[in-house]
């Protein structure tokens, strides 16, 4: 974790504040996994409740949980921005925040307007109060990277389609007639998987592909405007869509343009590592890459051969790439936070990085997540089969839930037991 | 004049984290006369930080290829500036 911009110890976050959003997105995931044992194939049907519910548990409740974690962890190394009292800030989002999730999927499932109303409360305070500090603290740089220019736009992404989702829960609790409703919505999923998720991961891997693989760095014409041409293809194509039925479908194609450029980029980059051998977190990147790629490709057939099926496919190949990096990245924060504010703190008996997670643990999530994703393609054809992806689901997300309580407790009983080491020099006898 | 031991680490081609885990490793056993010198493609702050908070001398410093030349000692005689070579 290195950061030209400077990073003192007392800036990075408690691991506690990191952790404790792994643990909540970890949970939710299980419970993603047990929804989809509940649903069945229900949920590659977009209009149907349970595909609501589920990709609200999954996006809302897991991703965010965990992109928030990683967002505490990664501004200050990657950006150089100065986040006062995490602690208190994390605290303050995250009960809340859960609350909110909760709320919002049993609205999804009642209908009642005081449960959309409460979660939009929650929800709407938190996220755009926790986007609201990153950006003041973002736009306060001196010097912007590009990876700090592109978590900027990403945050003012998720700033918006956060309003959108308020519109939306707003017209269901019958606060407001719900004027343009269809358009709004386009327009807030689009900035929800473009506009946040994937532009949070392209910012991110501008600085984490080259820094943490040995990589060369992205060429300037991806790097330095890809983020931004994205954001402004999301705003014409929400704000065109008022007037002009195709807006979409134009945008959508420019949006796979960008996105298959940036996919095949990061996968010939990953190919360009000076070290021959790969751990779980490459195959990861890899995996996501390749995804992106597939849903990318996916989406551009489906703008001019709607297939149903071939949208539910979709769904897995965006979803897989989202949880692919996400995966990755766990795999080298949690290790990495366990072992440096241990040895912060002096300890002599601090675990090294691979004692934390072991690199065979990592890989085996790996294959985890590819049966998962295997079984649910397979569920498309033969319908049994969800109930293996369902159970697979709630393995990977078990499985992480391991590696934190693991972690947890490596942390807490080496501050216990641990010996201290002294670095200084010993004061000359007299 | 007193032997100066270098103990040095070439970074550049290393993985996160292998240089902050060698790197952490080496300063340990730094004692008197001795320094640690490493050179890296970025600026590891979180090394330095960790440094100076244990009191010890620290230099870091970049070239021309953008390369960066760390130094670290426990021995407060020890004069970086003149072991550095940028």
């Amino acid at each position: 974790m290195f950061n030209q911009n400077g990073l003192s110890l007392d800036q990075a976050p408690p691991i506690s504040v990191v952790f404790r959003f792994f643990l909540s997105g970890s949970l939710f995931g299980l419970l993603a996994g047990v929804l989809v044992l509940l649903f069945g194939t229900e949920i590659f049907n977009a209009d149907t409740p349970q595909a609501l519910i589920l990709t609200h548990t999954l996006t809302l409740g897991a991703m965010l949980s965990f992109m928030f974690g990683a967002l505490f962890q990664m501004l200050p190394v990657i950006a150089g921005v100065k986040l006062t009292a995490p602690t208190k800030k994390a605290a303050l989002v995250q009960y809340p925040f859960v609350l909110g999730v909760v709320l919002l999927l049993s609205a999804f499932e009642t209908g009642k307007a005081p449960l959309f109303i409460s979660a939009s409360v929650l929800l709407g305070g938190t996220i755009l109060g926790i986007a609201a500090v990153m950006l003041k603290n973002l736009l306060a740089l001196p010097n912007h990277s590009n990876s700090s220019r592109g978590m900027t736009v990403a945050l003012v992404s998720l700033t918006l389609l956060t309003l959108l989702a308020l519109y939306m829960t707003g017209t269901l609790s019958g606060l407001w007639s719900g004027a343009g409703y269809s358009e709004v919505k386009t327009a807030h999923y689009s900035f929800g998987l473009f506009g946040w998720i994937a532009l949070l991961i392209i910012s991110i891997s501008f600085q984490v592909i080259e820094m943490f693989y040995v990589t060369p760095a992205y060429p300037n014409f991806i790097s330095k405007s890809l983020p931004m041409r994205l954001f402004g293809l999301l705003l014409l194509g929400s704000i065109g869509a008022f007037f002009f039925a195709q807006s979409w479908f134009f945008v959508d194609i420019a949006i796979v343009i960008f996105l298959l450029c940036y996919a095949l980029m990061t996968l010939r980059r990953l190919s360009q590592r000076k070290r021959p051998i790969a751990d779980a977190t490459v195959w990861l990147w890899r995996t996501g890459m390749v995804l992106l790629t597939l849903s990318a490709s996916a989406t551009l057939t489906t703008r001019f051969y709607p297939v149903a099926s071939l949208q539910a496919i979709n769904y897995i190949f965006f979803a897989g790439f989202a949880l692919s990096i996400v995966f990755a990245m766990f795999y080298k924060i949690v290790p990495f936070l366990t072992w440096f504010h241990l040895n912060a703190q002096g300890y002599f008996t601090a675990p090294m990085m691979h004692e934390v997670i072991h690199p065979k643990t990592a890989m085996k999530h790996l294959y985890i997540h590819l049966a998962t994703l295997a079984a649910f393609l397979v569920s498309i054809y033969y319908a049994p089969a969800i109930y293996l992806a369902g159970s697979l689901l709630i393995l990977s997300f078990g499985w992480m839930l391991w590696q934190i309580i693991h972690a947890w407790e490596l942390y807490i009983h080496t501050q216990k037991t641990g010996e201290k080491f002294e670095m200084s020099m010993p004061e000359a006898e007299g | 004049m007193p032997k100066t031991d270098k103990i040095f680490l070439d970074a550049r081609e290393l993985e996160h984290p292998i240089p902050l885990e060698r790197a952490i490793a080496a300063i340990r056993e730094l004692g008197e006369g001795n320094y640690f010198y490493m050179i890296h493609r970025k600026n590891p702050i979180p090394l330095i930080e960790l440094a100076k908070e244990q009191g010890l001398e620290v230099l870091n410093r970049e070239d021309e290829h953008g390369t960066w030349h760390i130094l670290i000692a426990r021995d407060t005689s020890l004069d970086l500036e003149a072991l550095c070579d940028v």
